[in-house]
């Protein structure tokens, strides 16, 4: 169990930026997820705090240690490879005992370690099989096991559900959850999937080109994204956003996209009032889906045109067009609208936001 | 007019009726006679393949083939006219001069210390090498790589005299000069214990264990020795095993350098010990084909009996990981 801090850390592969100035701290115990798209630095990271790769600029400490020129064998934290990497040639049981063989602990140690952490992750019954013989969701435990094994200080997990069906992902996400619970281990994730990260993660960082664009409580990133990049990338469908512009008259600052005008008013946005005052020119309105209410055309709202009505079941999502924009908005699933229709898009402005023209929403 | 354009209705005749392809009996009829026809045709096929195939069979083994006949009959039948191919009187006396009057058995026993240790020193140092060349990182490697593999393109015959130079400007050396020398086994051993070819193969094959593996294991505590030793080393067994079957063969059947770095009768191999019972004016053949078909044995044992490894080792590339 260790607190690890990444203080302006920095990777170049050549001339690409893989990681740039990442500066975090992470509190002893947390479950931590790294989120973003493919290529935006993640994974370097944990590569970084691994020692499998070797910091361009900035430091990594574990438990106030600076780690950065430790050798890999030493640092004492383990890894779960998005494909797991067992070692094809041993048994379960040799997989999970290799870092403990590897330790040179007593022969008595290993097996009983080796059967606390397999009856933890349930592979008991694998543990004189090869990886071959074992199915995805079996290799992954394997691999969990052997990272459990030697109670490490840190975990990393670099997108260890990515090769699981839908099914397992999620059941595993709850032991997964569990396990971390148990063990209270610090844990730095890495995912793309939003919806991974909302449901695990007790502080989400979410990633983009080798920087965080935003650090928080998955509620918190979700509810306030801090610029469009977090707003449309949490989220399924993701938030809406119109394009249009700020302008001041008499005191007072109004959204305008054509057709419509809001006025934003600074207690309800959450906008400070010297930040509107400054605030003009180009801008885009972010609404989520759920926040937003179809309404008959003669409303007061952002008007629009049906496009497409897509029923999921649970919901409908209707497509509307919005001055060009496509806007999802997600009704009642028995909501009667036909394509084509004028509406009027109606919300509360309060869970609305303002993004400038350098895509930051002014709230924050 | 109007009934010219009107093309033809197409001929029903030809396409069976409805109640004629239900017709249980008329169907089996139909495919009975398509199998047949498809039958005969495989079979002219095949007769075909087998006659071209023999004849490749006859040209391939026929030499060896030739061996047997002569390595059982006294030397006086050989040249009997016309000549008889399988023997009338068949003898192992040839045989028991090899074992009586000649050095074979010392011969063997040289071939086998000869062959065997070179194969398990190339298993040792091309593993190594190989390893470095596909895992380590260091100053020079490509260069270094390259110049491994140029070593390729260097005849034998053009290094014998300076590897029998150095081995024997070594035998002068005090202490160590009596292990390494002209007409020692390590002397014999030593040149042949790397082979680029080996090195370059092993270097392949160890580049297509996958990265994950290495990181894992590193994480896991251990270190290059560790990881070489622990996990690459059981993972390119099939590779280890067809490069040893390569190296047994090529050295027990090598001729050029045993027959200048062993002079001495005592450390002869077996392809120089045969070449010297051919006398200056006589020759008896059939003792001649009667020691190389002794040595053509083990050989021939050795590859079958690991030939399946052949097959796995180059299959392995096409296996997921």
């Amino acid at each position: 169990m260790a607190e690890v801090i990444l203080r302006q850390l920095t990777k170049h592969f050549g001339s690409v930026e893989a990681v740039e100035d990442v500066t975090l701290r992470i509190p002893d115990g947390e479950f931590l997820v790294l989120l973003g798209p493919s290529g935006c630095g993640k994974s370097t990271i944990l590569r970084l705090i691994a020692g499998l790769e070797d910091a361009t600029r900035g430091e990594i400490l574990i438990d106030g240690e600076l780690i950065n020129f430790k050798d890999p064998t030493k640092r004492n934290v383990a890894m779960v490879f998005q494909n797991y990497a067992l070692y094809p040639h041993m048994t379960v049981y040799k997989n999970v005992a290799f870092p403990l063989e590897t330790a040179r602990m007593a022969r008595e140690e290993v097996a009983e370690a080796v059967q606390r952490a397999a009856e933890m992750l349930e592979i008991e019954a694998l543990l004189k099989r090869l990886p071959e013989q074992l199915s995805g969701g079996q290799r992954q435990r394997v691999a969990l096991a052997r990272a459990i094994v030697r109670q490490p200080l840190v975990f990393l997990m670099d997108e260890p559900l990515s090769n699981l069906d839908a099914q397992l992902r999620l059941q595993t996400r709850l032991e997964l959850m569990g396990l971390h619970e148990r063990l209270g281990i610090t844990t730095i994730y890495v995912t793309h999937d939003q919806v991974e990260a909302m449901t695990m993660g007790q502080r989400i960082a979410v990633m983009r080109d080798g920087r965080i664009q935003q650090m928080g409580d998955p509620t918190e990133v979700y509810d306030v994204p801090a610029n469009t990049f977090v707003a449309t990338f949490l989220g399924a469908p993701p938030m809406n956003l119109v394009g249009g512009s700020l302008e001041r008259r008499n005191g007072q600052t109004y959204f305008r996209v054509e057709g419509y005008e809001l006025a934003v008013d600074p207690a309800v946005s959450g906008i400070a009032p010297y930040v509107l005052a400054e605030a003009s020119g180009e801008a885009q309105l972010g609404v989520r889906p759920e926040h937003l209410t179809l309404a008959p055309p003669d409303a007061e709202g952002l008007p629009g045109v049906v496009r497409f009505l897509e029923p999921v079941g649970s919901d409908l999502f209707v497509s509307v067009m919005v001055a060009g924009h496509a806007v999802q908005v997600r009704m009642p699933p028995d909501t009667r609208v036909s394509t084509g229709s004028d509406v009027r898009l109606v919300f509360d402005p309060a869970r609305s936001h303002i993004f400038g023209a350098d895509s930051q929403n002014l709230r924050s | 007019m109007a009934g010219d354009v009107t093309p033809d209705p197409p001929a029903l005749e030809e396409v069976p009726a409805t109640d004629e392809i239900s017709d249980a009996d008329a169907m089996a009829e139909r495919l009975a006679e398509a199998g047949r026809a498809k039958r005969a045709s495989d079979r002219t096929r095949k007769i075909l393949a087998y006659v071209v195939l023999s004849l490749f069979v006859v040209i391939a083994i026929g030499p060896a083939f030739y061996l047997i006949s002569p390595a059982f009959r006294d030397s006086v039948s050989l040249f009997t006219y016309p000549p008889e191919w399988i023997p009338s009187e068949p003898t192992l006396e040839n045989y028991r001069f090899l074992f009586s009057s000649t050095s074979y058995v010392r011969w063997a026993i040289n071939t086998l210390i000869f062959a065997g240790s070179t194969t398990l020193l190339t298993l040792v140092t091309n593993s190594m090498a190989g390893y470095a060349f596909a895992r380590l990182r260091f100053p020079g490697r490509n260069v270094l790589f390259f110049v491994v593999l140029a070593t390729l393109m260097v005849p034998v015959a053009a290094v014998l005299a300076p590897t029998y130079l150095t081995v024997n400007t070594i035998g002068d050396w005090p202490i160590i000069g009596n292990w390494i020398d002209i007409d020692t086994y390590l002397g014999l051993i030593l040149p042949s214990a790397v082979s680029p070819l080996g090195v370059f193969m092993m270097r392949q094959f160890i580049e297509t264990l996958p990265d994950g593996l290495y990181e894992a294991a590193r994480l896991d505590g251990a270190g290059e020795w560790r990881i070489f030793t622990r996990i690459v080393l059981p993972l390119i067994k099939p590779a280890l095993v067809v490069l040893g079957i390569f190296v047994f063969m090529l050295t027990w059947a090598s001729y050029l350098w045993p027959l200048v770095a062993a002079t001495d009768n005592e450390f002869r191999v077996l392809t120089v010990g045969i070449a010297s019972l051919k006398g200056q004016f006589v020759t008896d053949w059939g003792i001649l084909a009667a020691a190389s078909l002794l040595t053509i044995v083990p050989v021939t044992i050795v590859f079958l009996f690991f030939q399946k490894w052949f097959v796995q080792a180059s299959m392995a590339g096409a296996l997921k990981q």
